[in-house]
């Protein structure tokens, strides 16, 4: 799948982003040239060579600040994804082998989900549990599980209908056994669209919440809050809002664009899209120009 | 083979039927815009009309409550004074002025007083403005549930109505009462009106320069001028839209494109509003910001400690990074120059970082051996100064947020919080609130500082015109000044930019003042 995805181009580019921001969230912290939180006297300073993207109303250093935010907003979106994938594929695939209480018990629960709007249930799981980003992404990530519910449970049905896993049962085959061999291979390409996509959702999630000001306890530099305190100085530095507001794009852009490639590769029209590109790419080109009019 | 297959009219050309398409066209287009335009105006029938003066102002601080009496005495007292009129009003120097009281006087002994109020003046409801109403307000904000008022007035026992004078009777001397019974304090409403708050809430009642005619909560409010106002020649202006402002870097855009023409602004918008060719100012006032610790907890029942934090403060800094230059440095609960200011206790306790670390290692704290939380309401750059400037000398500060903060702080429950007054229109009631037993701004009750209460006392039994007022009053500035309490940090400005077609605002610092406003053509 792996290979697969980076034979695209626009798979490489997605994975380059992706591996860019990680890296950014791994070692941001220990990259940025200042210290994030040390206020001085200059303050909203323009671009110079000690302060590469100048410094914000206290007189930080805004590159460190976005340095040391990363892994906030990376951490908590990949915290929403993981969390949205074992709550709502784990279900998902076992709707479909565990009878018909659990299936319609289930389907409720997701429907239910699926209605409250998650980031208002998050600034209200804040508001009640304190300010808190952790525990705001993981209630998302259960309202945003309903998601891979669906698809999990629309794939395992596609495969418990086919007549091999039939044959499998008649066989005398384990539950466990079938879905280990035939369903697993079957719900995770799907699942894997899902995951890019969501972990993109998670990013928009919490930088919202961020710019709202909740999640995060000030000084705490994040992409989000970054993004509001500059807005309050646009007349002092109108370009400042740019390097947050193009690092969320960027990461949600990536992560949609991942979410695309690995669909595209998925399955059997994956596979042929994958093989006929090899194939066009290793033929040996025409011996001149094409007549007008067409080839034939 | 006929050329066309229907009748071709008389007279009548492709070129001409496409003409007369087309001026169709037109004319619909004209019809339809001017159907809008004119539906538009229909459909705002709670704005003002065209042509009258009408002052647009958006402000941070639209009231949440419209009740004066559960609005209290805070910020917001400037927009509730356009509905409501009060006994008294404090001029630009800070004297008590007849307002709906036309005069008043005390009794011998200092302990009674009596308003006398002007004839003829009725509620926008037509109830009469009379001593009733007066004494229906006292008692209201004394025993209302939710008054946010009933601690400023224990100094009233009980209000005798006598036709047209308000008899004050009082539990002691206290020549305060004229100031105290202004603009913040006691903002008269409507007896009628307040017989059920929840309404007042929703339809505001009052005797002021105007009339509210609608009111979207937390939103909106549309007035219109107040025929009946006792003042109501001076007031120029036919019709007020006050509206809560948006994000505060988009309040300078809509003063240029005339969604607004008055909004007061974060000091970081004042340069944009210079240069987008507004009148930006600086109302005087009141404010003062604060350190709140709580001396009954560690590690502040430490005096050492105290100490520690009020040289570790540097006060330049929140006026420079806060208000942009506009602020002022303050170590007291008024800015400099206030009657109430005492010069001899101005900077007693200087920034000095290197005795602050001194201070905390003889109380046996090394540096990062003190962790505190702060906790405050919402977002706040001051927190975040005051963080970096005590982590200079050692002391770990954890920022809070409590969107809950009120409940802990006023229940004096917090050891460590921030907060910002606009003041009083007495001075003594700010003293007081800020350092007196019960102070609902004194993080340590019942903590009070030694000799505060015998100066308090004293100034109460001062009369405002007696020529040692102003010297009795900054003695009981100093005694409040030895509270361990509280470590003043700067004035923030009330910064307002206007349209240049609005006349300028008289110089009170006590209250936006709209008697004599104009506003031209323009705004």
């Amino acid at each position: 799948m792996v290979r697969r995805v980076l034979s695209l181009t626009s798979g490489r580019i997605a994975v380059a982003v992706l591996a860019v921001i990680a890296l950014l969230a791994l070692f941001g912290p220990l990259l940025a040239p200042q210290d994030p939180l040390a206020t001085s006297e200059s303050t909203l300073a323009p671009v110079s060579g000690a302060h590469w993207l100048g410094t914000d109303y206290l007189g930080r250093d805004v590159l460190s600040r976005l340095l040391d935010g990363s892994r906030v907003s990376v951490l908590g979106a990949l915290e929403v994804a993981l969390t949205a994938l074992v709550v709502g594929a784990v279900p998902g695939i076992l709707s479909v082998c565990l009878g018909r209480a659990f299936e319609w018990f289930t389907l409720r629960l997701a429907d239910t989900l699926v209605a409250l709007p998650f980031l208002l249930f998050a600034v209200a799981v804040i508001a009640l549990l304190g300010n808190g980003l952790t525990q705001a992404m993981l209630v998302t990530g259960v309202l945003v599980s309903p998601l891979f519910y669906r698809v999990a449970r629309a794939a395992g049905l596609s495969v418990a209908r086919s007549p091999y896993v039939e044959a499998a049962l008649i066989s005398g085959a384990s539950i466990g056994w079938i879905v280990r061999r035939h369903v697993w291979a079957k719900v995770l390409p799907p699942l894997a669209v899902a995951l890019a996509q969501t972990i993109g959702v998670g990013f928009v999630i919490v930088s919202s919440l961020t710019f709202l000001g909740i999640g995060v306890q000030p000084p705490a530099p994040t992409w989000g809050g970054l993004l509001a305190s500059d807005l309050g100085y646009l007349s002092h530095r109108p370009w400042a809002p740019l390097a947050p507001a193009v690092l969320i794009m960027a990461t949600v852009w990536a992560a949609n664009l991942l979410a695309d490639a690995v669909r595209d590769v998925s399955g059997e029209a994956g596979r042929a899209l994958v093989d006929g590109r090899r194939a066009r790419a290793h033929r040996p080109g025409p011996a001149g120009p094409a007549p007008l009019g067409g080839a034939s | 083979m006929p050329g066309r297959l229907t009748p071709r009219r008389t007279g009548t050309t492709p070129r001409t039927a496409r003409a007369r398409r087309l001026r169709t066209a037109a004319l619909s287009t004209g019809l339809a815009t001017a159907l809008v335009a004119g539906l538009s105006a229909c459909g705002g029938g709670a704005s003002a009309s065209a042509g009258n003066s009408t002052l647009k102002w958006t402000s941070s601080y639209f009231p949440a409550h419209w009740d004066p009496v559960v609005s209290g005495s805070g910020a917001q007292f400037r927009e509730l004074a356009l509905v409501y009129a009060s006994l008294t009003r404090t001029d630009k120097d800070g004297n008590a002025v007849p307002d709906l009281a036309e005069s008043w006087e005390y009794n011998d002994k200092g302990d009674q007083v009596t308003f006398h109020l002007r004839s003829g003046l009725k509620f926008s409801d037509g109830e009469p403005v009379d001593a009733t109403a007066v004494k229906a307000a006292v008692e209201r904000a004394q025993k209302q549930k939710n008054s946010a008022l009933f601690g400023d007035l224990t100094s009233i026992k009980s209000v005798e109505a006598n036709g047209l004078d308000a008899v004050v009777h009082l539990t002691q001397v206290d020549y305060q009462i004229p100031q105290l019974l202004g603009q913040r304090v006691l903002q008269i409403a409507s007896p009628k009106a307040a017989k059920s708050p929840t309404e007042l809430d929703r339809n505001p009642v009052g005797a002021g320069p105007f009339i509210v005619t609608q009111l979207v909560p937390g939103t909106k409010a549309v007035l219109k001028k107040n025929p009946d106002y006792w003042d109501a020649e001076n007031i120029h202006i036919d019709d007020v839209e006050l509206t809560s402002a948006p994000d505060a870097s988009t309040v300078v855009s809509g003063l240029q494109t005339g969604v607004y023409n008055f909004a007061d602004i974060d000091p970081s918008q004042a340069d944009a509003a210079k240069k987008a060719g507004l009148d930006v100012f600086v109302q005087p006032g009141f404010n003062a910001s604060n350190i709140s610790l709580n001396i009954n907890k560690a590690p502040f029942d430490d005096d050492r400690v105290v100490d520690a934090v009020r040289h570790a403060i540097n006060r330049q800094e929140f006026v420079d990074k806060l208000t942009f230059g506009y602020g002022e440095t303050t170590d007291q609960p008024f800015p400099e120059g206030y009657v109430a200011y005492d010069p001899q206790s101005a900077d007693a306790y200087p920034y000095d970082p290197a005795k602050a670390k001194k201070l905390l290692a003889e109380a046996g704290h090394p540096s990062g051996d003190i962790k505190l939380d702060l906790v405050i309401p919402a977002e706040d750059p001051q927190a975040e100064i005051v963080q970096s400037q005590l982590a200079k000398v050692g002391i770990t500060v954890t920022i809070k947020i409590d969107k809950n903060w009120a409940t802990p702080f006023f229940a004096k429950d917090l050891t460590f919080s921030l907060y910002g007054t606009t003041g009083r229109d007495s001075a003594l009631q700010t003293l007081t609130a800020h350092f007196g037993p019960n102070g609902p701004l004194n993080l340590s009750s019942p903590y009070e500082p030694e000799g505060f209460e015998a100066a308090v006392a004293k100034v109460r039994r001062t009369p405002l015109d007696a020529p040692d007022y102003a010297q009795v009053l900054q003695s009981a500035t100093r005694a409040g000044l030895e509270s361990k309490a509280l470590v003043f940090t700067y004035s923030s400005p009330n910064l307002i930019a206007k349209s240049k077609a609005i006349s300028g605002l008289p110089k009170n610092p006590a209250h936006i003042d709209w008697t004599g406003v104009t506003i031209g053509a323009g705004s």
